[in-house]
């Protein structure tokens, strides 16, 4: 049996049909732990989630029914792994995302479809029950620009995932927009590491925006409309190393940027 | 090339990316290249590229895990040399 810190290959989530990345027993098995509660307490967190943001902060997405069938056909396209990359312009993207994605139901149906997330643990992690709530809600904080080692083991902790069959989100500008718009030069070197580390992965734009949100801030305004497109890429690159990481991660912001130009030209 | 020649190279090609010039004049193996330079953690590959660029060596990704501090850049370039 290998020991902590030793390389080991994972098993792999029924249907994935690929062999899980190496990582640490020790990553492995708190991966499967937080997995399993994430899944058995699927039920209330998923549910008083979606009511929260229906009822409570009275949000919608247009178009919901277009937005969920566009994502279901680029879903079954491939089994390859599937990354998703979005623009960031609020504290609860994440949330307001998956629900764009997929109904309540149909992430309590497919639960490994339901992203991870990575959000900045200098902005939901300070208290224990926050991190217990990070911990049921799919979430690996990260701090960004902290240790590179912590850093590592996140991105490690992705390819990983991704490597199983689930998916992660990312948001490739590595913190919410000062400017509002896509920053294309914030473009984060570890989301193209993680697409180049994990063979035939695919990459889901999404861009979303609600129609007050005229800048970054902590939440949509109240009663707000968020707009979502959807593009699946499949970077790719000659270059190797650190240049090769750097050059998949300005692909795929890249694609974010016309897809917002996309969006204020239809306006 | 020693280790001080090393470190004043590794100084010049940070200096464009530092944003806490006043941390700059008093640098030493222990600055941390994030935290007291202020180098925008996006930015660091860049670096990276540009040490590999200026010494003529290849740094792996994970490699760039290890950097923290302007010491822990030095001590891999020159593991590298």
């Amino acid at each position: 049996m290998a020991e902590d810190g030793e390389p080991v290959a994972d098993g792999r989530v029924a249907g994935a049909g690929r062999p899980a990345a190496a990582v640490s027993p020790r990553m492995a098995r708190r991966h499967a732990i937080q997995r399993a509660v994430s899944i058995v307490m699927g039920p209330v967190w998923v549910t008083v989630t979606v009511v929260g943001m229906y009822f409570g902060y009275r949000y919608r997405i247009a178009d919901v029914a277009r937005v969920r069938r566009e994502y279901r056909r680029l879903r079954a396209e491939s089994d390859a792994p599937l990354l998703v990359c979005a623009n960031h312009l609020t504290l609860v993207d994440s949330f307001l995302i998956a629900w764009a994605l997929g109904s309540a139901g149909y992430w309590l149906w497919h639960p490994d479809e339901l992203p991870w997330n990575t959000p900045e643990r200098t902005n939901f992690g300070r208290t224990w029950l926050h991190r217990a709530l990070l911990f049921v809600a799919k979430c690996v904080p990260i701090t960004r620009g902290g240790a590179r080692e912590d850093v590592g083991d996140v991105l490690e902790r992705v390819k990983y995932l991704l490597s199983r069959g689930e998916t992660a989100l990312i948001f490739p500008e590595a913190g919410r927009s000062r400017t509002g718009r896509v920053q294309e030069d914030s473009a984060a070197w570890g989301v193209g590491r993680i697409v180049g580390a994990v063979p035939g992965c695919r990459v889901l734009c999404v861009y979303m925006r609600g129609r007050a949100q005229a800048t970054w801030s902590d939440f949509p305004a109240k009663g707000d409309t968020m707009d979502v497109s959807l593009a699946c890429i499949e970077p790719k690159s000659d270059a190797k190393g650190l240049r090769r990481s750097r050059d998949l991660s300005q692909q795929i912001i890249r694609q974010l940027v016309r897809m917002e130009e996309a969006y204020f030209d239809a306006r | 090339m020693d280790q001080s020649e090393v470190m004043e190279r590794v100084v010049k090609i940070l200096t464009p990316w530092v944003k806490d010039e006043a941390a700059l004049a008093n640098v030493s193996m222990e600055t941390n290249i994030l935290e007291d330079l202020k180098v925008n953690s996006a930015r660091l590959v860049d670096v990276v590229i540009a040490f590999e660029d200026d010494f003529d060596i290849e740094i792996a990704d994970e490699d760039v895990d290890q950097v923290n501090t302007v010491g822990d850049a030095v001590n891999l370039i020159s593991s590298k040399l």
